[in-house]
């Protein structure tokens, strides 16, 4: 009773957040995230289909379904990625050699450590993908929530719940797949059951952020202030290029 | 066992790093972004670096020690002690609070800049580390022993914000006028 309310809310917020995005002009601005709601949307339906007209299907039906929408949210990356830094070229420029030396690492890690664990069934090689993926998608999720933090990158209120909210589903998401792995751990099956709680928690996060289309810091073009800046910038550069000079005499003892 | 604590505490990271943000957010809502005002302050700030560590050379100076050791009681020098110590770690407080501006108004900056060099960024994050390292092992010092007999230690720290000086200069040189004054525009669509 409780797994069907969970499902059948988490389809009723999914609506919900497809129905905002239409209706704030939000689909557009963030066309990749719900694309990835919109498959995710489609799964669950088909989930549910499979569940119910043809069980013994369902649990290969579900670890497929799985690699797909772990797949699908590495569109949420690219999406927060690219609007999140869409002014800041130099720190986008930055962090892009930074992903491709995680993804090419973590990327590693998981391919020694999938083939390592050996062949057994299509539905475990495809689970087992699926984790090693969602690691992946973890790390580079974390280096850019580091960048973010460190050069104070200024979200708008849409971009930022949608990046809290998927931060959460995902470490929750990589902690529970990484306990799933050792099997006879307890504390796995409590937190696998608490999984879909986050995820419509992760929903309502989603939901209430990209209700409607808030303002975001934006370039604007050439100003006085720029001018008044320039001068600034000059004098205080001709005032700093002979400062470490003159305190390092001073203070050398 | 081992490989599932990497994964743990990568997932436990993105859950603190993703909160940090939401706490990042809900400052910069109060506080202004970079303007041309906080561009002003910086050059304050270094300048008050320089002074500041100008008036140190006299707290540290063992000249003054020895001149109180000649002429003054022993309750002038115990007081005298006291007063440079308590002088001391404040400066060592306010040098940390002073480079931890600098770093911020620097990160802040750098996120203006068209290239950031990822191998000036490391250096500098490690000479930052250093920094704080440093100039905690100074405070533990200076409480434990005394301000005269920290001068080495001092000198490091000293240098040590000689460097964030001049990192700060080549990066205020490499700063994109554009997106800087657009910074200080009202947040609109």
């Amino acid at each position: 009773m409780s797994t069907n309310l969970i499902w059948w809310s988490s389809v009723a917020l999914e609506t919900v957040v497809l129905f905002r995005g239409l209706r704030a002009e939000l689909l557009k601005k963030y066309l990749l995230f719900y694309a990835y709601v919109g498959c995710v949307f489609l799964i669950e339906v088909l989930r549910f289909c499979s569940y119910t007209f043809t069980p013994n299907f369902y649990p290969a039906f579900y670890w497929h379904s799985e690699l797909i929408t772990i797949v699908a949210s590495y569109a949420v990356i690219f999406e927060i990625f690219g609007q999140a830094l869409r002014h800041n070229p130099g720190v986008a420029r930055l962090a892009q050699k930074l992903l491709l030396v995680v993804f090419v690492i973590a990327l590693s890690y998981a391919a020694s450590d999938l083939l390592h664990g050996g062949f057994t069934s299509v539905p475990r090689a495809t689970a087992d993908l699926g984790r090693y993926l969602r690691y992946v998608e973890g790390a580079l999720l974390l280096v850019m929530l580091w960048l973010f933090g460190r050069y104070r990158i200024s979200f708008g209120r849409n971009l930022l719940g949608l990046t809290v909210g998927y931060s959460l589903l995902v470490g929750l998401d990589v902690m529970n797949l990484a306990l799933l792995s050792f099997p006879g751990n307890e504390f796995s099956i409590g937190l696998r059951k608490s999984l879909p709680i986050t995820y419509l928690i992760t929903l309502s996060i989603w939901c209430a952020s990209l209700w409607s289309c808030q303002p975001d810091p934006v370039q604007s073009a050439e100003s006085a202030i720029d001018r008044d800046y320039e001068h600034l910038a000059a004098k205080t550069r001709a005032n700093f290029a002979h400062l470490p000079a003159r305190v390092g005499r001073k203070l050398r003892p | 066992m081992t490989g599932l604590i990497p994964i743990l505490l990568l997932g436990a990271l993105i859950l603190i790093l993703g909160g940090r943000l939401l706490a990042q957010w809900s400052r910069q809502s109060h506080a202004q972004v970079v303007t041309i005002e906080d561009y002003s302050q910086a050059c304050a700030a270094l300048d008050s670096v320089f002074v500041e560590t100008a008036a140190i050379k006299r707290i540290f100076a063992n000249e003054d020690m020895e001149f109180i050791s000649q002429a003054g009681t022993g309750d002038v020098q115990r007081f005298f002690l006291k007063e440079r110590k308590r002088l001391a770690i404040q400066w060592v407080r306010m040098t940390q609070k002073q480079v931890a501006h600098l770093m911020d108004l620097h990160l802040k900056l750098a996120s203006y800049t068209y290239e950031p060099s990822p191998r000036s960024e490391g250096r500098l994050t490690v000479n930052h580390v250093c920094f704080i390292l440093a100039s905690n092992g100074v405070s533990v010092f200076l409480w434990l022993f005394g301000p005269f007999k920290a001068v080495r230690i001092v000198a490091y720290t000293v240098r040590a914000a000689e460097y964030f000086c001049s990192e700060f200069r080549l990066r205020l040189e490499k700063i994109d006028p554009v997106k800087l004054g657009s910074a200080r525009q009202p947040r609109s669509l």
